[in-house]
């Protein structure tokens, strides 16, 4: 199985211990990166929106209050961890680690930086270059409802179960535009591994950004990814699952010490995996202008500042989440089932359609704007087939009463 | 630049012409489903669609047609990278399924108003199974068999349970849907065994292969084979895989259980011949044994139990498990007379079952409940049309001479002895002679004085004008196939010549 | 070679259990649980092959889809949290000795068919072989099974609604 990780050149040629090793350091530097990044996260969501508010926010544990989501974590994992006598153990000590799982896995495949030379091996500055990264991104998402869904039922309590099935509604309904967002990318690429998408989005001059960046192309794409994704890791205005004036505390409610801290871990996990797949897609992952005074291949250049440009873009996305999260109000489930089915896949299907109509016209050298035009007529003459088609609010059909 | 590094994707060149009347039977389907979505309020629909139905059933008769005197003057051919065979073989299927497909259309428009069960995914859905039944019967890859035996059966499982408020509906749904299930698994495990074994789904490839390399070790074969033909013996509904047939065609919507008569046991029939004459027919002497047996079994078991029933929709569906076996004398012969022999009696049976089954619907009356032989008491006095035309069919099926039933039993048992199984002919002639008897009974019924004492009083029959033209054509066709058979005969033997190998 | 071999071993070790698992359990969850096992599994040995494309499709189409609305189903319904003595019969035996026949009959076939033959398998697979061969090879596959979708679609659509 090893030409599957040829990719990266790290790994061509014998493996030997000092290749080894650097792949262990490569594990293991992303796991504590995203764990300590979760940490700096939750503790800056609580300030900023403290901000928005008016509030003070934390500002006990170490300077500004930064150590205190370790400070909430060192109490939960001491605090007495309960099961409930109706649950089905095993199931629900399993749970937690389905929900993080997925989140780390995902990360492995984002490339935050260049290649790089490590113990005298090239390598890329990722964990894994898989060949079809793209696909497994989709199938680890597809994962993520696992743990939600297994912890409300194992709990063996009505409103953990109530909220785990509205949550895996809202994952399985926003899973399809989510994959169909992603497709977008993948035609214009004709690639599914994360760093050839990468590098087709390399900074060559000051309008890379428009130019060569993938989200002014699937510009489409794009808003629905981020919308999907936003709903995707359950991340309010689609917080439904954590409604907790319906459900008391969603799926999760009889979680107690440190599983209840590894579902609250693996939330914001899936946050930063999703912001920094947003970012791999459509923002042009690490690409970024370099220090122009000094040397192409100087360490700052090599090492730096690829990821502090790649640190940068996540940072923004973030921001906007806990923007997002300040200001919006939860939606309802039905707006929330009717934007995922009426709105978002079908536009996202018709986007695809769009897409390879135009890389079509590329291929066979017709002429672009023409056949760019006619596609997009025609998504939109489609659309409106479909919306006439589907039941207005309010308007009752006469089998489904 | 956009999709700069993009490799072309290679294509295809797509020969619409071979796949033309499959596509004008599903755009027929889409176009129903759009239609139905976009004027949802306009009771008009179900009309529309069921016009829309009928007028998809004539175009992709056409375009056979065309098919057909391409054929004739240019030969048969492999399409679509050989996954497709445009051929004679496959043209006459599609004639006999697109002639199904229109009786069992022209039976339902009356019977979804009698049952208030208009809705035009009905329709649809009868398209879409239409579809896979006709793709099915030019399929030449084992892939492409597989999924259109999956589309024929899900459009299948829903029309059968259609009548949702009947418990005896959906009680037919979902054996149909377990037992189905099933069977395609089985299916689909042969044709994995298959290709590991041959190394190619395509079936003149499975020829080819065969026909060059002798296998030292050919177990995997014949394992596959086995789990081909118990997939495809429960479709045709041969015994012992003939346990769903009673229960399902019994619950069924009557029209359901006419289409599933005559255009599945065609479908399934064309993949029979297909695989088992066509692709494996230099190892039929390992086949044949086997498909001697499920015929004896499907003769004998069908026309046996036929006898002890008292429910006539029942007796019939009984009776379609021994047409099964007819039919397999004419597989097991291996010959092209056989071949044309048996899909001479497919096309038949679709015509004798489907009239059958139409008088039965007629006589169930509202609720499609009185299928009892004691409802058919007096039926000659009551309605001497309807009890004369019951009577054609149930002689043709019996094999009563100057009916189609006769001709065609006769071609398969003839192709049965120039093979020299004279033992097979022997059991199809008793099985005949059994199910002889239990047509008579019902005909014996229907001219006996009504029962005084318990009178079904029910509504009066109703013959809508579709029923009344479906009844006609079959009438017509039936006493056609009897009489003059020499024209569907020669299409048979000139279908069998045409097949592409 | 010989890790590829080991590897394989124990992936098949825990598809066996996992499998074994299904059937026995008395707890339909339990029984999702145990076959997203098997299926993992069966996607890990498809990338043993080198067979990434499969593999990731194996976990997206199967542990990802349709398990998901396996236990989604079973949720919505009932969502029965203890051992029901209903899934369990007495035909265990019988049972048992029908599929280890099965078993016996496919390996000795199996066996004694490829006992020695190697399968040169193309590797690494890429994308644009596996499209290519969709967009050509299985062209007709490829495009019938947007009808059978469409087919199960509508029948779901009669089977669901109210009268």
């Amino acid at each position: 199985m090893s030409h599957l990780l040829a990719l990266d050149p790290l790994l061509r040629g014998s493996v030997t211990w000092s290749v080894f090793v650097v792949v262990v350091i490569k594990v293991a530097v992303a796991f504590v990166i995203l764990l300590v990044s979760v940490m700096l996260y939750i503790w800056a969501m609580r300030k900023v929106i403290a901000d928005m508010q008016n509030r003070i926010g934390p500002n006990r544990a170490g300077p500004y209050g930064v150590l205190q989501t370790l400070a909430d974590g060192i109490k939960l994992f001491f605090k007495e961890q309960s099961i409930p006598n109706s649950a089905d153990r095993p199931v629900f000590r399993l749970a937690p680690y389905l929900s993080i799982m997925p989140a780390f896995l995902m990360f492995c495949v984002v490339p935050i930086g260049g290649t790089v030379s490590i113990l005298g091996h090239q390598t890329f500055l990722q964990v894994v270059d898989l060949p079809m990264g793209a696909l497994f991104i989709l199938a680890m998402s597809g994962l993520g409802v696992y743990g939600v869904m297994l912890a409300g039922w194992s709990s063996g309590s009505k409103y953990p179960l109530l909220g785990s099935v509205r949550a895996s509604a809202q994952l399985l309904s926003y899973e399809a535009a989510f994959g169909l967002a992603i497709l977008g990318v993948l035609i214009q690429a004709g690639t599914l591994s994360t760093h050839e998408i990468v590098a087709q989005q390399s900074w060559t001059n000051a309008w890379s950004f428009v130019s060569h960046w993938f989200w002014l192309k699937t510009f489409v794409a794009f808003v629905i990814f981020l919308v999907a994704a936003t709903a995707e890791t359950n991340h309010p205005p689609f917080d439904l699952v954590e409604a907790e004036q319906e459900l008391v505390g969603g799926f999760n409610t009889e979680y107690t010490g440190i599983r209840f801290a590894i579902f609250y871990l693996a939330e914001f996990m899936n946050v930063i995996t999703m912001s920094a797949i947003a970012v791999t897609l459509f923002l042009g992952g690490p690409s970024g202008p370099g220090l122009g005074f000094l040397a192409r291949d100087n360490v700052l250049n090599v090492w730096v500042m690829p990821v502090v440009w790649f640190v940068v873009k996540v940072l923004a996305l973030l921001f906007a989440t806990v923007w997002v999260r300040a200001s919006l109000p939860r939606m309802r489930y039905d707006r929330l089932m009717s934007l995922g089915w009426k709105w978002l896949i079908e536009i996202a299907i018709l986007w695809v359609l769009v897409t390879a109509t135009v890389q079509v016209a590329i291929v066979e050298d017709w002429n672009r704007l023409v056949a760019a035009s006619i596609a997009v007529g025609a998504a939109v003459a489609a659309y409106g087939v479909l919306y006439a088609s589907m039941p207005k609010s309010g308007e009752q059909i006469e089998e489904f009463r | 630049m956009i999709g700069a590094g993009v490799t072309p994707i290679a294509h295809a060149p797509v020969d619409w012409y071979a796949i033309a009347p499959e596509i004008a039977l599903f755009a027929a389907a889409i176009l129903i489903v759009v239609l139905r979505s976009v004027a949802r309020h306009d009771p008009k629909v179900h009309q529309a669609s069921m016009l829309i139905a009928i007028a998809g059933v004539a175009a992709s008769a056409l375009f056979t047609g065309v098919q057909w005197a391409f054929v004739h003057s240019n030969g048969p051919y492999q399409a679509m990278s050989g996954l497709v065979a445009v051929d004679g073989f496959g043209v006459f299927v599609k004639s006999v399924i697109l002639g199904a497909t229109l009786l069992a259309l022209l039976l339902s428009g009356g019977y979804l108003r009698r049952e208030h069960l208009e809705s035009p995914e009905y329709f649809a859905l009868m398209l879409c199974s239409a579809t896979g039944m006709m793709l099915m019967a030019s399929a030449n890859d084992l892939i492409t068999i597989f999924l259109s035996l999956e589309i024929l059966s899900i459009a299948l499982y829903v029309l059968a349970a259609f009548d949702r408020r009947r418990l005896s509906s959906q009680e037919a749904g979902l054996k149909y849907f377990l037992l189905g299930s099933f069977s395609s698994a089985v299916f689909l495990y042969g044709i994995a065994l298959v290709y590991g074994a041959t190394g190619t789904t395509r079936l003149s490839g499975i020829a080819q292969f065969l026909a060059k390399i002798v296998l030292l070790h050919d177990g995997v074969l014949f394992v596959g084979l086995a789990l081909l033909l118990v997939g495809l013996g429960f479709k045709v509904a041969a015994a012992p895989f003939h346990m769903w047939t009673p229960d399902v065609y019994q619950g069924a919507p009557t029209p359901v259980t006419a289409f599933m008569a005559a255009a599945t046991k065609a479908a399934a029939f064309a993949a029979v011949l297909r695989i088992f004459v066509g692709a494996f027919r230099l190892y039929d002497v390992d086949w044949r044994p086997a498909v001697f047996g499920l015929a004896v079994l499907s003769l004998l078991v069908g026309s046996i139990a036929a006898v002890v029933q008292t429910d006539v929709k029942r007796m019939l569906a009984y009776q379609s498990i021994s047409h099964a076996g007819y039919v397999l004398i004419g597989v097991q012969a291996a010959t092209d007379k056989g071949t044309s022999a048996a899909l001479f009696y497919v096309c038949t049976y679709a015509v004798m079952a489907t009239g059958a089954f139409a008088i039965v619907m007629l006589v169930a009356r509202r609720g499609d409940d009185r299928h009892e032989l004691t409802d058919y008491r007096g039926l000659a006095s009551a309605r001497p049309v309807l009890a004369g035309l019951l009577t054609l069919f149930l002689l043709a099926q019996a094999g009563v001479p100057l009916t189609g039933g006769f001709v065609a039993k006769l071609s398969v048992f003839s192709a049965a002895i120039d093979v020299g199984q004279y033992w097979l002919a022997l059991v199809g002639m008793l099985a005949a002679v059994i199910g002889a008897f239990v047509y008579l009974r019902i005909v014996l019924a229907m001219y006996a004085p009504p029962d005084d004492e318990a009178a079904p009083e029910g509504p009066r029959i109703v013959v809508d004008a579709g029923t009344g033209v479906a009844l006609t054509i079959a009438a017509g066709a039936i006493v056609f196939l009897g009489v003059v058979p020499g024209i569907v005969l020669d299409f048979a033997h000139a279908a069998t010549q045409l097949l592409a190998r | 070679m010989i890790a590829e071999n080991v590897v394989f071993g124990i992936i098949a070790a825990a598809m066996a259990l996992g499998a074994i698992g299904v059937v026995r359990t008395k707890n339909v969850v339990h029984a999702a649980l145990y076959l997203v096992v098997v299926l993992a599994g069966g996607a890990a040995q498809f990338i043993l092959l080198g067979q990434e494309f499969v593999a990731w499709v194996q976990v997206l189409v199967y542990i990802g889809a349709v398990i998901v609305l396996f236990l989604f189903g079973i949720m919505l319904t009932r969502a029965p949290m203890h051992p029901k003595d209903s899934l369990d019969n007495d035909l265990r035996w019988p049972a048992a000795v029908t599929s280890l026949f099965l078993v016996g009959i496919l390996v000795g076939l199996l066996v004694h068919t490829f006992h020695a033959d190697k399968v040169d398998v193309q590797r690494p697979v890429r994308t644009a072989d596996v499209t290519s061969s969709i967009f050509t090879t299985y062209i007709v596959p490829f495009e019938v099974v947007g009808v059978l979708l469409l087919g199960a679609l509508i029948g779901a659509v009669v089977l669901a609604r109210k009268d």
